[in-house]
């Protein structure tokens, strides 16, 4: 047995062991027993992910009694990269949830077995072979997550009522992917991805299924219009399982619309680019608009998560684009970038959601206006979520920075081939999406240093703030596990890259496959070299060489300020400064709410401004509330009226089914016989 | 035998099993609708028995014995036994009136003859050629499934649907194997007791089994 049969089989071992164990041990040793054993899966699933993406193969057949084809897991290079990154999210998550989940709802018995569940579907779908285990998979994850997700459903409606929506939204989504699939089995007569691949390009099979599985894979990787369910569900769900969900199953979403893109469908018309473009560019701007005026904490990490998603399906779109017109290189180097932000993403907002979960734990608001001054009191996760924020920013040293860097790159290059026009179609395009990545890489350094600044630094809000002690060891441990990945991924990006690399060039088409060697090069452990475009970084170099210029600045500022005296703080006039109080400071709110005036047209604010007086006095006010909500316009204008359509339907039809036995034996009968005179005409 | 003998058998056997199904929707007391049940079940039992002399096997009388025992005996028997003498002589005050349904049961018979004979064609042999009166029992089974207000009347038309299927089961390839028409008839005997049970425990704790009353405990 190879070794990768060898781990996929005892991932599954690992995950039975873990719902018995979840389902068998005592409350008091239930989070640490489960939690130890679903970090052993995640760990085997790493092993595994890292094992195939060596380009090493391994099959586990698994034979069912259904008269069909046995399930294949089989997992390629991409499924390789995808597996690891969902096995090491997995992994701090369970070590997080060990701590965090002990007692309450988060650690029944139920949501403990869902947990092994959830991580065994994630890691098993870059696996699958076939559509069939492929789709298998998927739902044994979409199940276990809608688990987790409605661990708290007693205590709060709103988590039943996103739990509803997580369902609808997730089959939704498999239904899209099924009728993909049935589409594509349909016209090649195979349910395996290899037979699946003969599709004739260009055939009317190949364009449905696409925009079946585009509609499916965008759902799960939360693509507008299909993300209404993200701001809803990962703020509801525990702090872990958010984490889980935003740093490793919307990258199975990913994962699939890859699949799909290179390895079924690898011939691509223009407008498919061009489409997933679009769908990309306005999921990031939008998402990113959406977070950086939430000013509650997990609600923002959620919005967040759409924008990066958007950007990666920027950069798989414009790859798409740039290869229909033989532009392999840049091509190339935008489906590396897209691939980099995917793993870069992973690591930073599992991170960042952690950090959350790691705030509400100290402090039980996620709120960001009635957080602060936790910088202080929770050193370990204020380092962490920082080093997290940068990346969701884009700022250099992260893993975050190398992924945008390399995208931007690709786009502003990509345009034209020896110096030519490659079309007009690109020459449009990637300027634009340049546009888009610069609009969004603003508001996502603003959103995030709102999130950071406003809840570690200056003055608690709240006495819940002031009393926050720091979480318990194991919850900081996976922190920093997080923040390394995101620093390790930033400053050294060659390893990752020449992976990514290598799994881009065996996974592309004939064509795709010679060029990908020189789209990008690595240079040493730490740089990145694009030859086609011809740009260098190396983030580890440009470190010390900043290093080197700041560090002497640094000690000659603090040298200066020994030299003169400290300045009082008593002024004389007493105002401002001297006498602080926590409610004179900026809020999330209030920082955000230029933007909102702003972008008054695409959110569509409502705002509720309650003045009270003081007696009958006109003049003299005793308390002034302002109320400002932002909903999503996409539930509000789009999805309420079509429920609202379909439910008017269903109390029409309601009539049709009243209970009555008599009328569905007439409805059988009636159809019984309309049949036999139709076969008989 | 002689094949005349045989087919006049056969058409007499398939003749009684249609008029008792057309009786049965035209009877409306529960006793008489039983005892065309009872009626029904030995001819087809006898239909059994003519084809399995016909075709020379002996496995063919069992099974006509087994349905004497369940169809013609049995189920009959625990139908009657289940309910006391004033429910039996209780007259089902149906959803169509006796001529409508008798229509109907015409225009349903020669509708299956029409199916039967454009699906598999009527062909020459004997039995086929009495096919169409398996699916007209099907579907006048059906037609008194809907038409009953009773629980207990409704389970006489799903015995019939059961009669009808065997009969198509019979008279075109002969029967099932043994072992399933055994499972089979032991499986409806059981519906058919479970039923009963429920319905008179029913008929104690609300005083009746008319289904359309019945809705009302759901409201």
């Amino acid at each position: 047995m190879s070794p990768i049969a060898a781990g996929l089989l005892l991932q599954l071992t690992l995950a039975a062991v873990a719902v018995t164990i979840a389902l068998l041990v005592a409350p008091t040793w239930r989070s640490r027993a489960v939690g130890l054993t679903s970090a052993a899966l995640a760990a085997v699933g790493l092993a595994t992910g890292l094992v195939a993406m060596t380009g090493a193969t391994g099959t586990l057949t698994i034979p069912v009694v259904l008269p069909m084809d046995a399930l294949t897991l089989s997992p390629d290079r991409l499924g390789g990269l995808f597996m690891a990154v969902v096995s090491a999210v997995g992994l701090i998550v369970s070590l997080f949830g060990m701590s965090s989940a002990r007692r309450g709802p988060e650690g029944s018995r139920t949501a403990w077995a869902a947990m092994p569940v959830f991580l065994v579907g994630m890691q098993l779908v870059p696996a699958a072979a076939d559509s069939v285990s492929f789709l298998l998979a998927w739902e044994i994850m979409t199940l276990g997550s809608t688990v987790l997700l409605l661990a708290d459903h007693a205590a709060r409606a709103s988590v039943s009522s996103a739990g509803i929506w997580y369902s609808a939204m997730s089959q939704l989504s498999f239904f899209f992917i099924l009728a993909g699939f049935a589409v594509l089995a349909g016209a090649t007569g195979g349910t395996s991805f290899t037979a699946m691949a003969t599709v004739e390009p260009g055939s009317l099979a190949a364009n449905l299924a696409f925009v079946l599985f585009v509609l499916g894979f965008g759902g799960k990787a939360e693509l507008v219009p299909l993300h209404v369910w993200v701001p809803r569900v990962l703020p509801e769900a525990p702090s872990h399982v958010s984490a889980a969900m935003s740093g490793a199953m919307v990258k199975i979403g990913v994962y699939g619309a890859l699949v799909v893109c290179v390895r079924l469908l690898p011939e691509a018309p223009a407008w498919w680019g061009i489409m997933i473009m679009v769908l990309g560019g306005a999921s990031a701007l939008y998402g990113i608009l959406q977070a950086s005026v939430s000013s509650d904490l997990k609600v923002l990490l959620a919005y967040s998560t759409t924008e990066n998603m958007g950007l990666v399906f920027l950069g798989l779109g414009a790859s798409m684009l740039l290869r229909s017109y033989d532009a392999t290189a840049a091509a190339d180097t935008a489906l590396v970038a897209a691939l980099l932000l995917a793993v870069s993403h992973a690591a930073f907002k599992a991170t960042l959601f952690l950090g959350a979960g790691a705030v509400i734990h100290a402090t039980g608001e996620r709120n960001l206006d009635r957080l602060g001054g936790l910088g202080r009191r929770m050193p370990w996760t204020a380092a962490a979520f920082g080093v997290g924020a940068m990346g969701a920013a884009a700022l250099p040293i992260t893993s975050g920075f190398v992924a945008e860097w390399m995208l931007l790159q690709s786009l502003i290059h990509g345009g034209r081939l020896n110096g030519e026009v490659v079309s007009v179609a690109a020459s449009v395009a990637m300027p634009l999406a340049v546009a888009v990545i610069a609009l969004t890489a603003g508001l996502a350094l603003m959103t995030f240093v709102k999130a950071y600044g406003i809840a570690f630094l200056a003055r608690p809000r709240s006495p819940e703030a002031a009393d926050a002690r720091e979480v318990p060891l194991l919850m900081r441990l996976a922190l920093a596990l997080g923040a390394l990945m995101v620093l390790a991924l930033g400053l050294l990006p060659g390893p990752i890259s020449e992976a990514v690399l290598a799994t881009v060039a065996s996974s592309g088409t004939g064509a795709a496959a010679g060029s990908a060697e020189t789209a990008v090069a690595a240079i040493g452990v730490s740089g990145v070299a694009l030859p086609g475009i011809g740009a260098v970084l190396d983030p580890l170099l440009l470190t010390v060489l900043a290093a080197l210029v700041g560090v002497p600045v640094l000690i000659a500022i603090v040298l200066s300020a020994a030299k003169h005296p400290a300045r009082t703080n008593d002024l004389p006039w007493g105002g401002g400064g001297s006498r602080a109080r926590p409610r004179m400071q900026y809020t999330a709110t209030s920082y955000a709410e230029p933007l909102v005036r702003v972008f008054d047209d695409v959110l569509k604010p409502t705002r509720d401004v309650q003045v009270t007086h003081v007696g009958e006095s006109r003049y003299l006010v005793e308390r002034v509330q302002v109320e400002q909500k932002v909903t999503d316009v996409f539930e509000t204008r789009f999805y309420r009226p079509m429920l609202n359509l379909l439910q008017r339907f269903g109390i029409i039809v309601r009539h049709v089914a009243n209970g009555s036995i008599h009328r569905y034996l007439t409805y059988s009968f009636t159809a019984l016989l309309i049949v036999l005179i139709v076969v008989s005409l | 035998m002689f094949d005349s003998v045989y087919a006049q058998l056969v058409g007499l056997c398939t003749g009684a099993l249609l008029l008792t199904s057309a009786l049965m929707v035209w009877r409306h007391t529960l006793l008489a609708s039983i005892r065309l049940l009872s009626a029904q079940g030995l001819s087809l039992a006898a239909l059994v028995a003519v084809i399995g002399v016909q075709e020379n096997e002996v496995e063919l009388l069992f099974v006509a014995l087994l349905i004497v025992a369940t169809k013609g005996v049995g189920l009959p028997w625990v139908l009657a036994h289940e309910s006391e003498a004033g429910v039996r002589a209780i007259k089902e005050a149906p959803r169509l009136n006796p001529t409508a349904s008798l229509l109907i049961v015409t225009i349903l018979t020669i509708l299956s003859y029409i199916v039967v004979s454009q699906l598999i064609g009527l062909g020459t042999s004997v039995t086929s050629h009495a096919a169409p009166i398996g699916l007209a029992m099907v579907l006048i089974g059906f037609l008194l499934l809907i038409s009953r207000r009773r629980a207990r009347s409704q389970l006489i038309g799903f015995l019939l649907l059961d009669n009808g299927i065997a009969t198509i089961a019979f008279l075109t390839s002969g029967g099932v194997p043994i072992l399933l028409e055994f499972a089979v008839s032991l499986d409806v005997l059981l519906v058919v007791v479970i039923l009963y049970v429920f319905a008179g425990r029913m008929r104690t704790k609300f005083g009746g089994t008319d289904v359309d009353q019945l809705r009302e405990l759901h409201d």
